[in-house]
């Protein structure tokens, strides 16, 4: 328990609830889209109807990359990145490493997005920042992402403003800590039948402080990735390398060992794919090949944790024999008590470093602190309720975003399964967030009475989630057979969790109504 | 020193003062603090630490009684710090003009 005087516990009071206030809802909007972004990868192939389970890398692809390479002017053959695209299909970006005017580290080269057979589907040329961008198939997911990630505003104020939404976060989880009086006993009080704002505060509590670990580690981990590259490297590089990012880069993330530039085709790399797997029992996430074409060439698989572990794991070939070299932690080329720390964030900030029950609880506890965030804003407006009609439109803002933006995102889903077998989808799927959102906002504005909003944006919730897989269908996705058949679970998996998520919405709010109906004929009996 | 003085200078030590002192906190630790069996501790860890650094100087100036040991542990983790850093700025046109000899 902690015992701060009265003074400092009436400032943390202020502190957590003007934290909240003032930040809140900017934070709801960036915690509620990565609760979803959690499972990206899953709304992804259920949402594009992905049905293939074997990676690209378990297929042969070293003869692609190969041609690839034929055809890439010599200017961007400097290194290569692999990975998968759409339905495990394969992404090839050769580039070449700049450095922009501003001393911003960028890559520059040709992006050619494969099909399953191999074959060009698409080629982009230009900065990672122009060629990577949202594509038919996946515009949803990257639409979660990128609205978590930066809210869709430019690089780098985005990633600065989701970075101090992680502080604000971080004021919120310590200060909320602080100001338990008892935090054993508060963690296990809920009483259902005090008067609503106590049981308002009892519900905000205990969920406040079972989520706070959690709270804590998302700000913290969240906090490091928007700031890394904003304002920690520039900075950092600055003060050790004199501003030279790409030293900051080599030294971290570099290939320790003497440049041999004679020019040497690449070894077989279905080979070292074939390899690396058996070592690691999973596909890579990810290859890079660095010095392609060279002597000193050298191949690096990216890959999940293993079971037990949380840090990814990284091994190192010869690119010009395929032979295996060595495993590397994910960052330096040895173990470190710095590399280990910086690798580990990425697996606790996304929650995938146990399969699909990590995820299941990452998203579990990002719920509980969009409700603690709710929560925690309506209890400050109720206590100053009495006092202050005017912050009746914070009320109605509340309302407005709680409930009109996991509609809106919704909305953004349905949008997307019906415009993607047009070709559409990129466009529509952010136009039909933008037009769910005005379309809260209206009804905020026209709704007189706010428990008829909160009803209304409810019903408009469960509808939805309940409709989404039969539109699914209906746009041509495929059924259940066929995902069975194909060993791809996760689109059955999505089904259920809508269906079972707006089946839970509208039998709730029918049971508040039947609620609602017998209080007030018990209201109506004396006077009758 | 008056309460309305006192209350604005924690304020401004709790929001950019510990701003400014974490970030330059961060790029004085990368000149000081152990490489690390990899060489990249001191360039890595800063970058980690950050967050926790700038929580640390919120609290402490929102919850230390004494507003004057607030500002002895920022002004103190600031110049020594600024220090660090000025020192390999000065010494770097040393360093590479003695090179060149």
């Amino acid at each position: 328990m902690i015992h701060l005087p009265k003074e400092e516990t009436k400032l943390m009071v202020a502190v957590h609830g003007w934290s909240g206030v003032l930040l809140g809802l900017v934070l709801y909007a960036v915690v509620i889209t990565g609760m979803a972004a959690v499972f990206a990868e899953e709304i992804g192939a259920w949402s594009a109807g992905h049905v293939e389970t074997q990676s690209a890398f378990a297929r042969p692809f070293d003869r692609s990359v190969r041609e690839l390479a034929a055809r890439t002017p010599n200017e961007f053959r400097d290194d290569v990145d692999l990975f998968e695209i759409g339905d495990h299909n394969l992404g090839v970006f050769f580039h070449r490493h700049e450095v922009a005017p501003s001393g911003e580290l960028i890559n520059r080269g040709v992006y050619y997005q494969l099909d399953r057979q191999g074959r060009v589907a698409n080629e982009l040329r230009g900065t990672g920042e122009e060629v990577f961008g949202p594509r038919n198939d996946d515009a949803l997911s990257s639409f979660l992402v990128d609205t978590h990630v930066r809210l869709h505003v430019p690089d780098p104020w985005g990633l600065l403003l989701t970075g101090v939404m992680g502080l604000a976060m971080l004021v919120a989880a310590i200060s909320g800590l602080l100001v338990h009086r008892h935090l054993f006993k508060d963690i296990f009080t809920l009483r259902r039948r005090a008067n609503p704002v106590l049981a308002d505060r009892d519900r905000h509590s205990v969920a406040g402080t079972w989520s706070l670990p959690f709270a804590f580690l998302l700000a913290f981990t969240g906090s490091f990735f928007s700031f890394f590259g904003t304002i920690g490297v520039p900075i950092v590089a600055m003060a050790a390398f004199g501003g030279d990012q790409q030293a900051f880069s080599d030294t971290v993330f570099g290939q320790p060992g003497k440049p041999n530039p004679t020019p040497q085709p690449i070894g077989n790399l279905d080979r070292i794919a074939a390899d690396a797997i058996g070592r690691t029992d999973g596909a890579p996430t990810f290859m890079t090949i660095e010095h392609f074409g060279r002597a000193d060439a050298a191949v690096t698989t990216f890959h999940e944790s293993k079971p037990g572990d949380i840090e990814p794991m990284t091994l190192v070939y010869h690119g010009g024999t395929a032979t295996f070299d060595r495993e590397k932690p994910s960052i330096g080329s040895k173990p470190s008590t710095g590399g280990t720390l910086a690798a580990i964030m990425a697996p606790l900030h996304f929650g995938n470093f146990a399969g699909v029950l990590s995820k299941a609880v990452w998203f579990g506890l990002g719920f509980a602190i969009c409700y603690v965030t709710l929560t925690g804003i309506r209890l400050w407006l109720a206590r100053r309720r009495e006092r202050q009609r005017s912050l009746d439109w914070l009320e109605r803002s509340v309302t407005v975003i709680g409930f009109g933006l996991p509609l809106a995102l919704l909305a953004a889903a349905a949008g997307f399964l019906v415009t993607m077998p047009l070709g559409s989808a990129v466009f529509w799927t952010p136009a039909s967030f933008l037009a769910a959102c005005a379309v809260a906002i209206l009804a905020g504005a026209v709704v007189p009475r706010q428990e008829e909003l909160q009803r209304g944006l409810q019903i408009a919730i469960g509808a939805l989630l309940a409709l989404l897989p039969l539109i699914r269908l209906a746009s041509g996705g495929p059924g259940w057979p066929a995902t069975i058949a194909s060993g791809q679970l996760a689109i059955m998996a999505v089904d259920i969790a809508t269906l079972a998520g707006g089946a839970w919405t509208l039998w709730r709010l029918s049971a508040q109504g039947r609620e609602r109906t017998a209080k007030d004929s018990a209201a109506l009996q004396p006077t009758e | 020193m008056s309460p309305h003085a006192r209350k604005w200078t924690r304020i401004g030590f709790a929001g950019p003062g510990a701003v400014v002192v974490a970030l330059v906190t961060m790029a004085g630790m990368s000149l000081w603090l152990p490489r690390g069996s990899a060489g990249i501790d001191n360039l890595v860890l800063p970058l980690v630490l950050v967050p926790l650094i700038w929580a640390a100087l919120f609290f402490h100036a929102c919850l230390d009684a004494r507003l004057a040991r607030v500002v002895g542990v920022a002004l103190a983790l600031f110049a020594i710090h600024a220090g660090i850093v000025a020192h390999k700025f000065m010494d770097r046109p040393a360093m590479a003009s003695e090179a060149h000899r």
